[in-house]
Order: structure tokens, then C-alpha cells, then sequence
């Protein structure tokens, strides 16, 4: 089904609006290191697909994660669109949806959960100490992490919605 | 003498402390002085957190801003992932009058209040605009002469350049200037400035892998002796995947991951041992014997 309703959802924001000055050159996709390695990614064809109104193909779509977030397409695009930006916000909307990998999901738990992404370990710590080291240096105010990150509604985002993503193998 | 909050962060700290180890050292050794702040939390991850929500991402960089603030205190990360996330969020902070009123709003819930009076420095941006190359010289007492190293940027150093603005966003040059101060030749190869691909790790490993070979076998092919690194992403895809890629495509890679700091505190004397070199998985022994 086709939203031509799309390309003005991506475009609420200042960082999404640009969007509308894409001509289809592909400098994009020359920079990007992960269409290099892997052909299922292309930044170029995203962006189509979003001006095109291919809503539910692509919140739906794994790919879409294949970024490695190194900013490249941002840079060298003729036209100022912010590529890897705006296609962070497309990837925001597929969160909503349950579209969100395991590892990125298990971070955003263990972030949620402890202020931190790498928590700290007790083999860690003796590591420390053997350095010289405190045991540990990070020890977030958790209480605070967790009410700012209600305050946004970010619990929701990072529930288990392994149902969805098993269905779209 | 300058003054920092130093923001480690939790990959150098719980992952990696010999980095951090040598970063002290080389701080020291280089009369900046720095101060821990234990509540800081995960800087957060921009290529996990913000991800999966903007708001999540600015809302929890803004509470470290905060915490620096309440000190007095400028922010010096030792990590690439970290500058990106508090140096971007300070700058759309100070910028945004309406972003910044809607991130005070859900900061007075737990009673802080970003003001935007600190500024956010990489430590390589604070040693090549503030120390400068030349300075750092200076400090050298083992020069890293016949060192053949090739450099490696990552991409959140330089990227996105609206808001980091400092060195050229494809073609840096301030590593490259640092390492041949201390005496070493910086040599040239293919795909220098190309991503090391850390971050689909979990998501897309054959790609993520597919890239770290391309890198590696570009920096073999110039006969570099290591790679100096400025982030702890990139030296955990260098370093820690060496050998699962040797034993997934039946490489032989062998090639040094040095983070940019223990070179430093190399050339500045500072004995190895001192610096648990030894917790590197692609060993440095014989690199030593070079210079």
C-alpha cells in the first residue's frame, strides 16, 4: 500500500525536510560503506522508497538497520540532505512498530536499567585494580536515567516485541 | 595548568581500562588535570540509543552536560562515540532555545537544569588545537622513529561536521600530524577514511567482518607496523575481531591496534608493563622492538 502521506511525516523536522531536495544522484550510496558490503543497503533507494510512500514496506523492513551510522552520506551529498540523520528518524518510526534488532533493543534494557551500555563486571574490576585503577569509575544516578526516560516514553519502545520480528523473517 | 572532567566512558572503562590506564598517564604527563565525575552516565551510544529515540538520546546527554556544569568543569572524552553525543547535544543545546526549554522541563523532574555554559573536547582535538603537535614534542623522550603507522580516524570524530566543526569531516589531518610529531611516518592507504563497521556488529556480522578485512588488508599491503585508533569501537572491531576474522576466512592477519594515547605515553617513556599492554589480543611485543 502506498503513502503519499509519508514523505510529509518524515518532513516534520528540520533535519527530515531536507529530504525534499534529493535527486536521485547516488553520492550516497558511493560513500557508503555498507551498500559496499552489503547490496541490501542503500541509502539512495531509501530515500526513493520514502518520497515514493512506501510506508509499511519499510517500517517493516530489517534492513534498514544495515547502517553503520558513519555519517559519510551526510557529507558529500550535493543537495544538503541529512541522509544518515533523517534516515534515523525513519528508523524512529520503526521502533514504533516493534522494527527495532535484538542488540539495539538489549541496549536500550541495559541502559534503562543501569545508566550504562557496558555495565561493569568483577573480572572487570580486578582488571582495574591490577592497573592501578578505582574498581570502578561509572556509577550513574540510575533513579534519575529512569525518570528522564519516562518522561520521553522511551519503556515502551524497547518492550519485547520479538512476535513482529519473527513474522517478518 | 588546564582543568577537565574527564568522561571516560563505559566501553574505555568496563571494556578496556588499560586504555584509560595510559590516558591518565599521558594526561599527566602533559600537566592537564583531571577530575572524575562517578555519576555520569552512558555518554549515550549514538549508534545504539539514539537510534531508537532522539528524545531519549538528548534528554540523558543533557544530564552529563549537567553534572559537568555543577562542577565548573569542560568535558574531555578519551572516546569517539562520547564527543559526538556530548558535543552535538551542547551544541543543538546551546543553539535551540526550544529544544533546550523542552529538555529543562524534563530535567527539573530530577532537579537539574542544563545552562550551556561548558564546551566539550576529543582529547586528540585538545592536544592538536591546544597543546599542539609541536608542544607535544617536546614531551617525547622515546621518539617513535621507523614507527610505520597507519592512522584511523572513526567516523564520530569528525562527523556530523555541522556540529562537531573541527577537522576536515573526510579528510582529516590532526592524527596524522600528532603521531609524525612523536617522530613516526604516517603512511597512506585504501580506505583510510572508510569505516571500520563496529557498529552493525549484532545486526550484520558477514558485512561487519567483510569490512574489517578490506581495512586490514589494505593497511598489510603498505607494510604499515600498527594502526593507531582514537576510539574504543574502533579498537574493539581492530583489536578483539582480528582473530575471529583469521579463523572465519582463514586469514593471517597480524596487525597492532594501538589506541592514540599509549603511543603517546610510549614516546613519552613510559614503561609498558605500566600501561597492561599485554591485555591487547593482537600482541605489541615485537612493535616495541622497532623504535
Amino acid at each position: 500500500m502506498i503513502s503519499s502521506e509519508f514523505r510529509k511525516e518524515i518532513s516534520q523536522t528540520d533535519i527530515g525536510k531536507t529530504i525534499n531536495y534529493c535527486y536521485q544522484c547516488g553520492t550516497c550510496a558511493g560513500i557508503c560503506p555498507a551498500f559496499r558490503v552489503n547490496s541490501n543497503y542503500n541509502p539512495r533507494r531509501l530515500v526513493e522508497e520514502i518520497l515514493l510512500g512506501f510506508k509499511e514496506k519499510l517500517l517493516h523492513d530489517k534492513n534498514i538497520w544495515l547502517c553503520t551510522t558513519c555519517h559519510g552520506c551526510l557529507e558529500v551529498c550535493p543537495q544538503g540532505v541529512m541522509v544518515s540523520e533523517m534516515l534515523f528518524e525513519l528508523r524512529h518510526k520503526a521502533v514504533e512498530v516493534g522494527n527495532i534488532p535484538e542488540s539495539i533493543r538489549e541496549e536500550g534494557v541495559r541502559f534503562s536499567q543501569t545508566g550504562l551500555n557496558i555495565p561493569p563486571s568483577a573480572a572487570i574490576g580486578r582488571r582495574r585494580e591490577k592497573l592501578g585503577l578505582n574498581a570502578q569509575i561509572m556509577t550513574p544516578i540510575v533513579e534519575n536515567i529512569k525518570i528522564l526516560l519516562e518522561e520521553v516514553d522511551f519503556f515502551k519502545l524497547i518492550e519485547n516485541k520479538n512476535q513482529e520480528a519473527e513474522s517478518n523473517e | 595548568m588546564s582543568e577537565f572532567a574527564l568522561f571516560v566512558g563505559c566501553v574505555i572503562a568496563n571494556r578496556f581500562p588499560h586504555i584509560e590506564k595510559s590516558g591518565r598517564i599521558m594526561l599527566k604527563n602533559l600537566n592537564i588535570n583531571v577530575n572524575d565525575i562517578p555519576e555520569f552516565n552512558c555518554c549515550p551510544n549514538p549508534t545504539g540509543i539514539l537510534q531508537i529515540s532522539n528524545e531519549a538520546w538528548t534528554v540523558s546527554a543533557a544530564h552529563n552536560l549537567c553534572l559537568a556544569e555543577e562542577k565548573g568543569l569542560d568535558i574531555l572524552t578519551f572516546c569517539n562515540g562520547c564527543y559526538e553525543t556530548l558535543k552535538s547535544t551542547n551544541v543543538e543545546l546551546k543553539h535551540d532555545s526550544e529544544l533546550k526549554e523542552k529538555v529543562n522541563k524534563a530535567l527539573a523532574k530530577v532537579g537539574k537544569e542544563y545552562k550551556g555554559n561548558i564546551k566539550v573536547v576529543h582529547f586528540l582535538e585538545y592536544i592538536y588545537k591546544n597543546i599542539t603537535p609541536e608542544k607535544l614534542k617536546e614531551t617525547v623522550q622515546r621518539p617513535l622513529d621507523n614507527l610505520r603507522i597507519a592512522t584511523f580516524y572513526g567516523c564520530h570524530y569528525g562527523r556530523p561536521s555541522s556540529l562537531l566543526n573541527f577537522d576536515d569531516p573526510l579528510r582529516p589531518v590532526s592524527l596524522d600530524e600528532v603521531v609524525e610529531a612523536m617522530g613516526a611516518t604516517s603512511v597512506e592507504y585504501l580506505n583510510k577514511y572508510t569505516c571500520c563497521g563496529s557498529a552493525i556488529s549484532g545486526i550484520d556480522e558477514e558485512s561487519q567482518l567483510k569490512l574489517l578485512k578490506d581495512k586490514l588488508e589494505q593497511v598489510e599491503r603498505v607494510k604499515a607496523d600498527c594502526i593507531c585508533v582514537i576510539c574504543p569501537a574502533c579498537y574493539m572491531q581492530l583489536d578483539g575481531n582480528q582473530r575471529k576474522l583469521n579463523s572465519k576466512y582463514g586469514t593471517n592477519f597480524n596487525i597492532p591496534i594501538l589506541y592514540l594515547t599509549e603511543l603517546i605515553a610510549l614516546a613519552q617513556g613510559v614503561q609498558e608493563a605500566e600501561l597492561g599492554l599485554n591485555f591487547h589480543s593482537i600482541k605489541v611485543k615485537e612493535l616495541l622492538t622497532k623504535f
